[in-house]
């Protein structure tokens, strides 16, 4: 008793945390072949751009938006991932155990995925300069050099918002198979039922993500687009994200 | 040392703890005994603060275990061998907790070893892991930390008999090392020979705690003479207990000097006195859970 109240551990520095979190998204088949895929995805569509696309829209903001399409759409599946294999593998008994403060746990998730997703945009652009060279050589002279920053920041704060959306439905949902269903469908279905339906048609706007979202991307977004951007943020990432905190920070582990 | 207090817990209308309490001292090996549903894992996942109690308290060395810094570097748990991720090999497994903990790589080596899993086995993933090699990753991340409490929910299920004494070895040596040892099992016998304390419960109460030995000695003798019948009637009218017994002689409440003096004085000859057998931890199990115990288990 004497030998424990005398010798306190050091606790888990964040950044430990931060990088453990990360390997664990990383170390597993579901996780390598997400981002195998992401990077293939990538490749092709680059290289479709590059083969068919017309002179005009090569250049590399061009390819790095066509680029971009596989990790928009994979690599929130790695933050659900994340998220619901603690509780589908039933790790979450051990990683609790290491680490009582749950919430603290989600965040090093939360920011682990970022740092990927933000490792994914800066080899993006990379390979999207490499394409804009090479296309260069095959057709007729590189494409611009163009790349604005409300095009890159617009990008990269999209993906990180795509990506803790999808860590969110996964807490929220702690199931695999729901969280990414859900992920998939829901915001979609609104889309579409607020554009069927007229009298949702200007609670959507403020309430839907994809106009923001395709905005925030070409880097157009201005004025009242960022208030829209934030409130449609609000619900489909702050309220699942909520949801998900509240159920995981005493949930009985079992 | 662990310390659970007042230990109740509560799903609705439900009580699965219901006021829980015993210590499991440093340096000894407590045994925790209970059938299927007795509230075993309950009390242990109290313990490691992964479910929250209704009423109580459990704590290690004083501190419940969600407000110490790193824990695993105090206590090591193993609360179910197969809740690995299918799709790390075991050498992933302890690599990710070492490093949380801020331990050297060498440490995953040496666990591995202790443990006696092969380089091959360390690096196939658990899917094609055997329950006893879960159970042998599962001790050795339990022992990762280098933890003076160990927490263990049923590890010797599922290991074959030399696993089962290499096991007993490990946990014997670890409490004479000053260690706190609490681990549960409906192996009686593998807790007979191992534990120095033991706790039995039942539907979520503590049906009995105390040393093994304490338990397992039943009070009075049993004893043979060349006239049993005299000698009974002699004992039983000083007021003892007497009862037959299978292979004939007697079993007695009365100790070996009262049995000696009634021999004396009926002058019977005496053939075999002894200490009344040890009651077995089976059937005191049995004797203590049999009113608690769910149906299947008592089956």
């Amino acid at each position: 008793m004497t030998a424990l109240s005398t010798t306190p551990a050091p606790g888990i520095p964040w950044t430990r945390l931060v990088r453990v979190e990360l390997r664990k998204q990383l170390d597993t088949r579901a996780g390598r072949w997400l981002l195998g895929l992401v990077v293939a995805v990538d490749i092709a569509l680059m290289s479709l751009l590059l083969w068919a696309g017309e002179p005009g829209a090569l250049g590399w903001a061009g390819l790095t938006e066509a680029a971009s399409a596989g990790q928009l759409l994979l690599l929130p599946l790695i933050g659900v991932l994340a998220a619901t294999s603690e509780w589908s593998q039933r790790t979450a008994l051990t990683t609790f155990v290491l680490e009582p403060r749950r919430t603290r746990v989600h965040g090093a998730k939360a920011a682990a995925a970022g740092v990927l997703a933000l490792v994914v945009m800066v080899a993006t652009v990379a390979a999207a300069a490499l394409a804009n060279l090479v296309g260069g050589a095959l057709r007729d002279g590189a494409g611009p050099w163009q790349l604005e920053w409300a095009f890159l920041g617009g990008n990269l704060l999209g993906l990180l918002l795509l990506v803790l959306q999808g860590l969110a439905f996964g807490l929220a949902l702690l199931s695999t198979p729901a969280a990414i269903v859900a992920y998939l469908a829901l915001p979609t279905a609104w889309t579409l039922v607020g554009s069927l339906v007229p009298a949702l048609r200007t609670p959507a706007e403020w309430l839907d993500m994809s106009g923001p979202m395709t905005q925030l991307m070409a880097g157009t977004t201005s004025g009242g687009d960022w208030a829209r951007l934030a409130t449609s943020t609000a619900l489909w990432v702050g309220v699942p994200l909520a949801i998900g905190l509240w159920r995981t920070a005493r949930r009985d582990v079992a | 040392m662990i310390e659970i207090s007042h230990l109740t817990k509560r799903y609705g209308a439900t009580t699965v703890l219901d006021d829980v309490s015993f210590r499991a001292p440093a340096g000894r090996v407590t045994g925790f005994l209970g059938p299927n549903g007795a509230g075993k894992s309950t009390t242990m996942r109290v313990l490691c603060g992964l479910a929250t109690a209704s009423a109580g308290t459990a704590t290690v060395g004083g501190h419940r275990l969600r407000d110490l810094p790193n824990p695993g570097r105090v206590v090591g748990v193993l609360l179910d061998a197969s809740a690995q991720h299918a799709g790390r090999s075991g050498r992933e497994v302890l690599t990710l907790s070492a490093r949380l903990m801020g331990l050297p790589a060498a440490r995953v080596r040496d666990c591995l070893a202790l443990v006696g899993l092969t380089d091959a086995e360390a690096d196939a993933r658990t899917r094609t892991y055997s329950l006893g090699m879960r159970q042998r990753l599962g001790l050795a991340h339990a022992l990762l930390g280098q933890p003076q409490v160990l927490v263990l929910d049923e590890p010797a299920n599922g290991l074959d008999p030399a696993g089962i004494r290499w096991m007993r070895d490990l946990l014997r040596r670890f409490a004479d090392d000053g260690g706190t040892v609490l681990l549960s099992s409906h192996l009686l016998r593998e807790v007979e020979a191992v534990a120095d304390d033991l706790v039995l419960i039942g539907r979520g109460r503590v049906l009995a705690q105390g040393s093994t030995t304490e338990l397992l000695s039943a009070p009075g003798t049993e004893v043979r003479s060349a006239d049993d019948g005299a000698l009974a009637r002699a004992l039983l009218g000083a007021g003892h207990e007497v009862r037959p017994l299978d292979g004939g002689g007697l079993g007695t409440s009365a100790d070996a000097e009262a049995v000696g003096r009634a021999a004396l004085a009926q002058q019977v000859v005496l053939l075999d006195l002894r200490p009344a057998r040890s009651a077995g931890i089976e059937d005191l199990f049995f004797t203590l859970t049999a009113g608690s115990a769910r149906e299947e288990a008592a089956a």
